[in-house]
């Protein structure tokens, strides 16, 4: 279990990561692990040690660089993955989750140029207005657990976000001929972002009356024939549904500063490439902390996750005709993590307008808001009703004339109907690339 | 108590302890006793084979300092018995419950109890309780329901330290076969523990120790790491403990001698041979095998066979002057069916004996339902 220790005068002595610790029996000292480093009052400022000037995380150097003296320090941290630390629900840490940051504001003192800073809640890097170094804390938090303990690095630079961006913006006919990608996207803002993970085993047990289609013949004395016909058999069936739910990714940013429809469009992130946390990682960049509780986060897993036992319960089901479906789920060894996770964020203006755009750090997928040339749109619009029309004035015409465009009438409106629907559709999804009406 | 635990040869007629009691010992079983004068060449209160010889002994000139009284009467001994014999269907003529009664004898058995410092270095794995919170949904009617459930689970830490306690009366055994004595009586409640007084022996038999404190010492460390593994875990704070290891001195070794009472008795099997019973004054437990009659099953089945052979010589007998007679047709008939009936009952009492006896193979401890 322990190597046992004896100094050089053949005395005992405790492990040297043991510290004592409170006895409860006269006579008998107990020592315990040291609890890790919380670092509380630990607030990193990174200025070159060379040069003085501001170092920050460098994507394609791997480590803590200078841009002026090329100074490089790497990141004393490996790559844990999927093997990183995750923790039960217990009692206390759902408690002191409910209970949030619990802190409005901290003051920070700047180890460079010894001014007091004011960060907002939620933030745990900032630079010093005074001298610029960057400055990196994750004290916020009052239990140890709810602190990030774990992150996926950046991977993809600013400059190949930008590039990445660009392409994606410029895709598409409905761009407008004058946006110029390069031109709007002056500045990505890198940041790490707070994620929870969830991971659980479910039992989920269905009961439900199951329908089999038979068919069966009846004489039809009226037509003096015999007929066949399809029946349903309805049986009461129950079944057990096993599944695991591994790294379920739930953001810990609020909806009212992230769209979180755009954070599931650029999901997957490799949970392959977790490392621990270092604050080195941080430097120059952007965090935020949570903002969605542990259990707020929670009751969003769970509602995501009932759902998929749903929908497993009813693939279990050998036929689609079910009624009076019940089930249960039962969750086990349940555990989080707490996570930040890359990502770029660019706001550009064209024509006047805001436009959010969201990139993923780790893997380029691109999410976001594009601006649409809308006479292009009414164009394809018109082109899809035009047939319709164009056949029903013919038939109207021919009906007036010749009293003979019955057909082309009815030619006419099945086309206007179909291109109804697809000019619906076309507007929907345009609306959707936009983000801006609807 | 007593640091004194030296042991000397007392000579055969040599009184000792102040009880007027003398060394003797049985050539059968070993077993060496002090008994009064008048009780040698009596029969081993043991093992009941052979008479009691004088004899040298090896043993503590000190008198016992503690001794658990007897604590029954003879009204709850009689019951006790009563209870044991009863349940035996075919019993040896020997197994009654007054020839026990009228062959018991009282006998105090020694134990040892240790104090001992303990000056040391320890480490264990403590296990800490807490509870973690878990989910059931369940789905009906359209709508969620969401129950929440809590889980107790246990938290294993490492600790090492220090101790330097004093831990006082280890039970130890004073006996090599302390162990088997103690499947046999049970427990005792060693609170109940009193002074040694000479008036508390009355006609009872002292079985002496054959492990001195020092041969005994090595039974009693584990007991003394089992307490210093529960007292580690509470000094940490911890609801549970495993993996403890513990490297220390133990000082200060202060031996004191408990006797426990019993009361053994015996019956002779079908072969004449002894079966003991052992009692526990303080359980009102009673152990011992209850064995049947082998011989007595094989006569009874014999005595039925041969009620059913008669049977059936009658029934043969009808048959054949149903030639003349054609009504004795069913009366053959019937005494037939009575006769195989009564033969095949037979098996019953020859088998029963032999199955029973295979269960007394492990005898176990009986507690009487008694009246105090």
């Amino acid at each position: 279990m322990m190597t046992e220790k004896h100094n050089s005068s053949g005395l005992w002595s405790p492990p040297e990561n043991f510290i004592q610790v409170n006895s409860q029996v006269p006579g008998v000292i107990v020592y315990a692990p040291k609890p890790p480093e919380t670092d509380k009052d630990d607030i990193k400022s990174y200025t070159c040690p060379n040069c003085g000037a501001n170092i920050a995380y460098d994507v394609s150097a791997g480590g803590v660089a200078c841009e002026y003296c090329g100074y490089v320090a790497p990141v004393p941290s490996m790559t844990i993955g999927k093997a990183a630390d995750e923790f039960e629900f217990t009692l206390e840490t759902v408690s002191q989750s409910k209970q949030g940051w619990g802190i409005e504001r901290q003051v920070l003192h700047c180890d460079s140029c010894g001014g007091e800073l004011s960060i907002a809640p939620g933030n745990l890097t900032t630079t010093c207005p005074f001298c610029a170094s960057n400055q990196v804390n994750v004290t916020t938090s009052m239990e140890e657990t709810l602190r990030p303990r774990y992150l996926v690095p950046f991977k993809i630079s600013r400059e190949d976000a930008t590039q990445l961006a660009a392409d994606w913006l410029g895709k598409g006919w409905f761009r407008p001929k004058e946006l110029n990608p390069n031109a709007v996207l002056r500045r990505f803002n890198g940041i790490y972002l707070p994620f929870w993970t969830f991971d659980t085993a479910i039992d989920a047990r269905w009961k439900a009356q199951v329908g089999y289609e038979k068919t069966v013949r009846h004489y039809n004395a009226a037509q003096k024939r015999w007929e066949t016909r399809k029946k349903i058999d309805w049986r009461w069936e129950d079944g057990d549904v096993y599944f695991n739910v591994d790294d379920l990714l739930i953001t810990g940013s609020s909806s009212r500063q992230i769209n979180h429809n755009y954070l599931e469009k650029i999901k997957p992130y490799n949970m392959g490439e977790l490392v621990a946390y270092e604050p080195d990682y941080l430097a120059g960049w952007q965090a935020q902390a949570y903002q969605t509780t542990l259990t707020e986060a929670w009751e969003d897993a769970k509602r995501i996750i009932r759902e998929q036992a749903k929908i497993a319960c009813h693939q279990d089901i050998p036929t689609h005709h079910v009624r009076n479906f019940s089930m249960s789920a039962d969750f086990a060894d349940e555990s989080w993590r707490y996570i930040l996770l890359p990502v770029y964020l660019a706001t550009y203006r064209f024509e006047n307008e805001p436009y959010q755009l969201i990139l993923n750090g780790q893997t380029g997928a691109v999410a976001g808001q594009k601006p649409v040339a809308w006479w292009k749109v009414w164009l394809v619009i018109a082109a899809l009703l035009s047939p319709g029309m164009i056949l029903g004035f013919v038939g109207v015409t021919l009906t007036l004339l010749a009293d003979a465009g019955a057909g082309a009438i009815a030619l006419g409106v099945i086309a206007f109907v179909i291109g109804l629907i697809l000019s619906m559709l076309l507007y929907q999804k345009i609306t959707r690339l936009e983000g801006k009406r609807g | 108590m007593s640091d004194n635990h030296e042991t000397i040869i007392v000579e055969e007629n040599q009184a000792l302890w102040g009880t007027a009691r003398q060394p003797a010992g049985c050539p059968h079983c070993k077993r060496v006793f002090l008994i009064k004068e008048s009780a040698m060449g009596g029969i081993c209160p043991l093992c009941y084979q052979a008479p009691l010889e004088s004899q040298p002994a090896l043993l503590r000139p000190k008198e016992p300092e503690l001794l658990i009284p007897f604590n029954i009467n003879k009204k709850q001994l009689q019951s006790l018995v009563d209870q044991f014999v009863s349940g035996v269907w075919i019993k040896p003529p020997d197994f009654q419950s007054d020839n026990l009664m009228q062959r018991m004898t009282p006998i105090y058995w020694p134990m040892w109890l240790v104090d001992c410092d303990v000056d040391g270095h320890w480490q264990m794995e403590t296990g800490f309780d807490y509870q973690v919170e878990s989910t059931k949904e369940y789905f009906s009617g359209g709508e969620w329901r969401s129950s929440k459930q809590i889980e107790d689970r246990i938290r294993w830490e490492p600790r090492v330290g220090q101790m330097q306690s004093h831990f006082a009366n280890i039970p130890t055994p004073a006996l090599e076969n302390h162990q088997t004595r103690v499947r046999q009586t049970g427990p005792y409640p060693l609170n109940q523990a009193e002074p040694f007084a000479n008036r508390n022996l009355g006609h009872s038999v002292i079985e002496v120790p054959d492990l001195t404190p020092d041969n005994a010492w090595p039974l009693a460390q584990p007991q003394a790491a089992k307490r210093a593994a529960d007292l580690c875990a509470e000094a940490a704070g911890a609801g549970h403990g495993r993996n403890f290891a513990l490297n220390a001195v133990y000082n200060g070794k202060n031996w004191t001698q408990l006797l426990l009472p019993m009361l053994t008795s015996y019956y002779l099997d079908e072969q004449g041979n002894p079966q003991v019973v052992i009692i526990n004054s303080e359980s009102k437990s009673i152990f011992g095998p209850r064995l049947a009659s082998q011989k007595r099953g094989l006569r009874i089945a014999g005595i039925i066979a041969a009620i059913a052979g008669v049977l059936l010589a009658i029934a043969l007998f009808s048959l054949i002057l149903s030639a003349l007679v054609p009504a004795l047709r069913q009366v053959a008939a019937f005494v037939s069916v009575l006769g195989i009936g009564v033969g095949v009952t037979a098996i019953i009492p020859a088998v029963w004996p032999w199955q029973w006896n295979r269960q007394q193979g492990k005898p176990a401890r009986m507690h009487g339902n008694l009246d105090t």
